[in-house]
């Protein structure tokens, strides 16, 4: 690679351009495209007073990220995607990627495991201020791994097939740090049926995922959080195999977006008991459904562009939307009193469920406002826990990308 | 036709009663009695995973919870959570332990206790310093943590892992027993490193008192409703004319009780308390709820009974009193160094009397001596055990009248 980069240097640097075109690029010949990538977020947040946790801060700046992206000698395409805000771990996309086949592409470094349509989503492209707690805490997230991808049947099929280092980085917060889960396989299939037709349902898709990988002994189950961000369930003793599947569906007919996404968790936790006894299995469950409404009638996108840009002669575009969604976790077996401890036989079942409620206003393809009220409602064993049934929190979102 | 009562309902009604009886607190802390009154060495079985025996091992720096049953005469209180504790004490080869009974289920209890710590006794040859300690302070009508010696077991195959001190820990299960209450704020005392403080004023800012006191109640609340009041009652200390200590303290600190503790902590020769050699440790501080009022309560007083050096059994009187702003007012303050003397004299007619502490530490002694010995992980060989017993014995033994030489040799 180093070879053929120097090899082709020399003539290249004499034909660098430099363009802005809604983001600084920069062309140097054949040999390399890149595009600057900026991206931040500062929210404003209302979460309601819960005893024994600590308050939140009511101004979070949630995300400034600077990347790169572009190709590289035609053939290969990258991304670098840092966040200014982890001195820590500040990397999350690096990769390259290639297709040796038209409808085969091949992509290797870091990137998000396919595995969930909300999770896979852009954080400047969410419907709604925060991603829905399932696939916040139930996908995989970003791992070091080789995917295979394409679309077939005259894009009606889309496929995407990998594996990994590890489990992903939002199981746990030091997971990128300390990695506990082991190789993990990683699957996506997503069928457009009409995607050849010109007619409303050319945009329905509907698909289903899988994951499956090696869970070493340890606290390393899945985390729950409310959306203040505060433990739900917490990790569990797990030890054997981590296997998920996911379903999803999404449909954008004109202005109208719906989308809906089912995700189900099962870890193994063999030789977990307190007398190291095997354990039932340990179970997390997400679902939501999603409607929005651009208002202002420009076609729903991942990213909605205004036709009339506010402050140049229109007023921007203006999206309401609504979710539904629920968080769960449990195990089964007999009710024996011992759901609370992370080595328990049996976990009491307990669930968030939260409505949401929410006006996105798109200034221009740079700037957008997002406000959002969220209610949550949270249930143990069935019961909705005192103090937890009518919990409200307001959000609100500038964000600003290129 | 006769009503009969027929012998089920009988029955049910005899169970439902012992049910009851059985879980009233009374009876729970009748049990729990006979854990740390110290009449007999119990046994304690922690069941835990045998990866968490050995992570609490490895791991021993840190202060991680694992889930763990306790089992006690055949009772089995599930959902407990277990870590490592100590500071300088703190080691891979027999560690202290907490028990945290209400860290996974909320409100729960182990025969009424929140907490029961578990001490290695890892820098005591004799291991009974502490219990004896507190016997005292608790003698001397100050509240102070009970003690007891258990024969702790571990995991699945239940493997004995040796002696250990059970101590009742100060949370909110302790502040109901001794002061009726536990809504006030506790607080833990943290000494840091090369920081020998007695309580002097260290100014204005409330950020100083965070690391050195852990709230152990209202842990969430703001650090102004938090220190306020505690550095209210430093000031106060440091701002009191030492002639009259009680009505500017009057509503802060009972300076009698204080006084109390200094005395019990000399007679004993306790080098890390309240006068200590690396400032006052080892204490927590209790606020009573609605109230500016605080009360400083005892712990962890392993160190006592030592060879004082110089041919001295304990320290004099006066030993370390210029390290503790308080301390140093009662001392230079006549009527409260009587009162303090007076304290002295008091503990030493106290165990001299009739021979009371003497006998606790040779019942100690017996109560412990096979299981120290069969002690696989004991810190130390069963001859050093003897040699600190011979040492404690005679300490109690020669105490007292080295105690009234010094008081003597001050009021003549």
């Amino acid at each position: 690679m180093a070879v053929m980069l120097w090899a082709g240097a020399a003539p290249a640097l004499a034909q660098v351009k430099l363009t802005f075109d809604k983001r600084p690029s920069i062309q140097v010949g054949n040999l390399l495209t890149a595009g600057i990538r900026f991206k931040s977020q500062l929210d404003f947040t209302e979460f309601p007073d819960e005893p024994d946790t600590p308050s939140k801060a009511l101004v979070d700046l949630h995300r400034t990220r600077l990347g790169v992206e572009g190709r590289l000698m035609k053939a290969f395409e990258y991304q670098l995607e840092g966040e200014l805000g982890d001195s820590a771990q500040p990397w999350r996309d690096i990769y390259i990627q290639t297709r040796p086949f038209r409808d085969l592409q091949v992509r290797a470094g870091q990137f998000k495991i396919p595995f969930s349509l909300d999770q896979l989503t852009s954080g400047m492209d969410l419907d709604f201020n925060y991603r829905s707690l399932a696939a916040a805490f139930l996908a995989p997230g970003r791992d070091v791994g080789v995917v295979v991808f394409g679309r077939v049947m005259s894009e009606t099929v889309r496929f995407q097939a990998g594996v990994f280092k590890h489990g992903g980085d939002n199981v746990r917060e030091s997971e990128r740090t300390d990695a506990q889960a082991d190789r993990t396989y990683a699957g996506r299939l997503v069928v457009r049926p009409w995607f050849a037709f010109d007619n409303l349902f050319r945009t329905f898709s509907a698909g289903a995922a899988f994951t499956s990988g090696v869970l070493p002994a340890g606290p390393n189950g899945v985390r729950g959080k409310t959306i203040p961000g505060d433990a739900f369930f917490q990790h569990l003793f797990v030890n054997g195999h981590r296997q998920r599947i996911g379903g999803e569906f999404q449909w954008r007919p004109g202005p109208v977006g719906l989308q809906a996404e089912y995700i189900r968790v099962r870890d193994q936790r063999f030789g977990q008991g307190i007398d190291n006894q095997d354990l039932p299995n340990a179970y997390a469950r997400g679902w939501y459904v999603t409607g929005t409404w651009v208002l202002t009638g420009e076609l729903k996108r991942d990213s909605v562009e205004p036709a009339r840009p506010f402050l140049r002669g229109g007023v921007g575009a203006i999206e309401i939307g609504a979710r539904v969604e629920r968080l769960a976790a449990w195990s089964p077996g007999v009710n024996d009193g011992s759901f609370s401890s992370p080595r328990a036989p049996w976990v009491m079942p307990r669930a968030d469920d939260v409505w949401t409620g929410g006006v996105n206003w798109y200034w221009n393809y740079y700037v957008k406002l997002q406000a959002n009220v969220i209610r949550e409602q949270r249930r143990e064993d069935g019961r909705v826990i005192a103090g937890q049934g009518d919990l409200w929190s307001e959000t609100f979102r500038v964000q600003f990308g290129f | 036709m006769r009503n009969r009562t027929s012998p089920p309902l009988v029955a049910t009604v005899l169970l439902v009663a012992l049910w009851l009886v059985a879980g009233h607190p009374l009876v729970a802390q009748s049990q729990v009695d006979s854990l740390l009154d110290g009449s007999s060495l119990e046994d304690l079985w922690v069941h835990l995973n045998a990866r968490d025996w050995e992570d609490l091992h490895t791991h021993y720096q840190d202060n991680t919870y694992y889930p763990a049953d306790v089992e006690w005469r055949g009772t089995r209180v599930r959902n407990a959570a277990i870590r490592v504790r100590g500071n300088a004490s703190r080691n891979d080869h027999k560690p202290s332990f907490r028990l945290d009974f209400n860290r996974y289920v909320t409100g729960q209890t182990f025969f009424g206790l929140d907490a029961l710590s578990l001490d290695s006794s890892w820098l005591d040859p004799s291991m009974i310093t502490n219990r004896l300690s507190m016997l005292l302070f608790r003698q001397m009508g100050i509240a102070a943590p009970r003690v007891a010696h258990v024969r702790l077991f571990a995991g699945a195959s239940r493997e004995y892992v040796g002696v250990y001190a059970a101590t009742e820990e100060v949370t909110p299960s302790f502040l109901r027993s001794r002061f009726g209450e536990d809504t006030g704020y506790l607080y833990e005392f943290n000494h840091l490193e090369n920081d020998n403080w007695g309580f002097q004023d260290p100014g204005p800012r409330l950020g100083w008192y965070v690391p050195r006191f852990s709230p152990k109640t209202h842990e969430f609340e703001s650090v102004a409703n938090l220190y306020m009041p505690i550095r209210d009652l430093v000031q106060r200390i440091n701002d009191a004319p030492q002639s009259d200590l009680e009505s500017h303290l009057n509503g802060y600190l009972d300076v009698n009780a204080f006084i109390t503790q200094l005395a019990i902590q000399n007679f004993v020769a306790q080098t890390d308390g309240l006068v200590g050699a690396v400032g006052t440790n080892n204490f927590y501080l209790y606020r009573f709820a609605g109230k500016t009022l605080s009360v400083v309560i005892p712990w962890d007083q392993g160190n006592a009974f030592g060879s004082f050096g110089n041919g001295l059994f304990g320290p004099p009187p006066w030993w370390n009193v210029e390290t503790n702003v308080l301390a140093l007012k009662i001392w230079n303050e006549p009527k409260y160094r009587a009162r303090y003397l007076a304290a002295l004299l008091q503990i030493a007619d106290l165990v001299s009397a009739d021979g009371w502490l003497l006998a606790e530490a040779q019942r100690d002694y017996q109560q412990i001596r096979d299981a120290v010995y069969a002690d696989a992980f004991a810190p130390y060989p069963p001859s050093q055990f003897e040699q600190a017993h011979v040492s404690i014995q005679q300490y109690i033994r020669m105490r007292p009248d080295e105690v009234r030489q010094f008081v003597a040799s001050l009021t003549q």
